[in-house]
């Protein structure tokens, strides 16, 4: 053994067996489990189940279609909130403020988030009295136990993390090329989405893909959020671990959701590849 | 026009980010035995209810003791790993690179119930080293990931130098490595510990009615009940995760967004 393969194996050796243990042979078993029959025989029963069943592809719409209406949620809001920080705030202690506001969310549990949210959007919460004595609406409108409440919750959850994805990238941007792109006669928005909005582009579709990823594999936000009513597809997963027991149903069902997921956000890597080329 | 539009989005945004946690803090003053928002009268009786409840403290230690451990372990692992990464040309370091990072992408309802699986198999559930090594799994990569662009090019001839003065591996490492990515281990651990404290999708496959974690524990109430004794444990959460970013604040600078020219 060289000297420096010794120093790797040194350096990566327990890490190395560590996640093997304990990341890449539980993925494994799981896997396995899903392609086997309880009494071992090889079977692609627990698949079939799964996609040839309305009820799931039902489950899967809701949960993509409530991943997707957050995360353009999250990009309306929080671009404008990111240029805001980075471009329009000149007080630095207001956008340290401003931050600190951003991350603390972002350090507290998506319990009690959710659980704010529980509160706000209840029948006599806050929202709904709001909106009665505004005259916006006559009777209490059900957030609870719909697909706007989940929503909701989860956009909360996921919002910091586009806005520093993109704060970062924009950032970045040299204020220059804009000064450029002045000086030859551009109108500002000109600039912006020809000059500024591309360079941005990278960032933007780092969180957003994040985000989607983290929104349509949430459990905690939908389990509080849903009130019972609706079912995303991680519960499915958590029922059959927590109280069926079916492993092998349940395996196929972990593998389907990271196989989707995967596929989605290797699709955006391609359509963020090459808008940014 | 368009800088006002952004203007009432950004504080419409960031009134949005406080509502919730003014909601949960001022709904745990309340005098009432259910919620109120606005809370009716101030009392802090249900914040002394938390802290003589043996349940709630012993939830508080656990997950504060798991995070600890599952963060000093994870940074044993992510340092030495980010070296290799960043000093050494080795077969299978892409691999290495992605496999130690995917914990960040995987869902963690999949990864806990692959854990849970696993354990079964070999007996490892339901204890707190269950917990732990699920931990340890997850939160690794935030430290890979805060320390790796710290270890620049530049820095080499800095450790070959010392190594020409006759410092030991270890030695160059805690005297001249260790000193230029300490902000980096320090911010990576710190978002390690965090993750930890307020897991819930991994930690739930192995809690138990004795051994469970504060997060856990406030899902499994807040299904059946909301009262303001819950309202007062999130407050304290909120808190701790203030003071902590304060803390963050004034010694490493949060001023993560400002330009850079």
């Amino acid at each position: 053994m060289t000297p420096s393969a010794r120093t790797i194996g040194m350096l990566i050796g327990i890490p190395v067996l560590f996640f093997l243990a304990f990341f890449l042979f539980p993925m494994v078993v799981v896997a396995v489990a899903s392609i086997t029959d309880p009494n071992g025989g090889l079977t692609v029963a627990n698949y079939t189940r799964i996609l040839l069943d309305q009820y799931h592809w039902d489950v899967l719409w809701v949960t993509f279609r409530i991943g997707a209406l957050t995360t353009i949620a999250c990009v309306l809001i929080g671009y404008p909130l990111a240029w805001y920080l980075v471009r329009i705030v000149a007080w630095a202690p207001w956008r340290r403020a401003c931050i600190i506001l951003l991350i603390v969310p972002l350090f507290t549990s998506n319990i009690v988030r959710s659980f704010g949210w529980m509160v706000l959007l209840g029948r006599n919460g806050l929202v709904n009295d709001t909106l009665q004595a505004l005259g916006l609406i006559e009777r209490p409108v059900r957030f609870l136990g719909s697909e706007l409440g989940i929503v909701i919750g989860l956009v909360y959850i996921l919002l910091p993390f586009i806005v520093l994805a993109v704060g970062n990238a924009v950032a970045d941007v040299d204020p220059s090329l804009e000064q450029a792109s002045a000086d030859l006669g551009a109108h500002p928005s000109t600039s912006f989405w020809t000059v500024t909005f591309p360079l941005s582009l990278p960032g933007l579709m780092a969180g957003t893909v994040m985000v989607f990823m983290l929104a349509v594999s949430a459990y905690v936000t939908p389990a509080l959020l849903s009130g019972g009513r609706i079912t995303v597809f991680s519960m499915l997963i958590f029922q059959q671990y927590s109280t069926v027991f079916d492993f092998h149903y349940g395996g196929a069902l972990s593998i389907t959701m990271l196989v989707l997921t995967l596929i989605l956000v290797a699709v955006a890597g391609r359509i963020g590849a090459a808008k940014g080329a | 026009m368009m800088a006002l539009l952004i203007r009432i989005v950004s504080f419409a945004a960031l009134a949005f980010l406080v509502l919730p946690l003014v909601v949960i803090m001022g709904s745990s003053l309340t005098t009432t035995s259910f919620l109120a928002f606005p809370p009716q009268g101030l009392t802090l009786s249900w914040f002394g209810k938390v802290i003589t409840d043996a349940s709630y403290v012993s939830a508080f230690m656990t997950s504060t003791v798991l995070a600890a451990f599952a963060t000093v372990v994870a940074v044993i692992f992510a340092v030495p790993s980010a070296l290799a990464i960043a000093r050494y040309h080795f077969p299978g370091k892409r691999v290495l690179s992605a496999v130690l990072m995917s914990p960040l992408i995987l869902p963690h309802v999949v990864l806990g119930a692959a854990l849970l699986q696993y354990g079964t198999a070999i007996g490892l559930t339901r204890n707190f080293l269950a917990l732990l090594v699920g931990h340890i799994v997850i939160i690794t990569p935030f430290v890979l990931r805060a320390v790796l662009p710290q270890l620049t090019d530049e820095q080499r001839s800095l450790e070959e130098a010392s190594a020409d003065l006759g410092g030991k591996p270890v030695t160059t490492f805690f005297l001249v490595t260790f000193p230029q990515i300490r902000s980096g281990v320090l911010s990576g651990a710190i978002f390690a510990f965090i993750s930890s404290w307020i897991n819930v999708e991994l930690s739930i496959f192995n809690t138990t009615a004795d051994l469970t974690t504060i997060p856990v524990k406030l899902f499994n109430y807040v299904q059946y009940t909301i009262d303001p004794t819950i309202a007062a444990v999130s407050a304290v959460t909120i808190l701790v995760a203030a003071l902590v970013i304060i803390i963050l604040d004034l010694t490493l600078g949060l001023d993560v967004l400002s330009e850079r020219r």
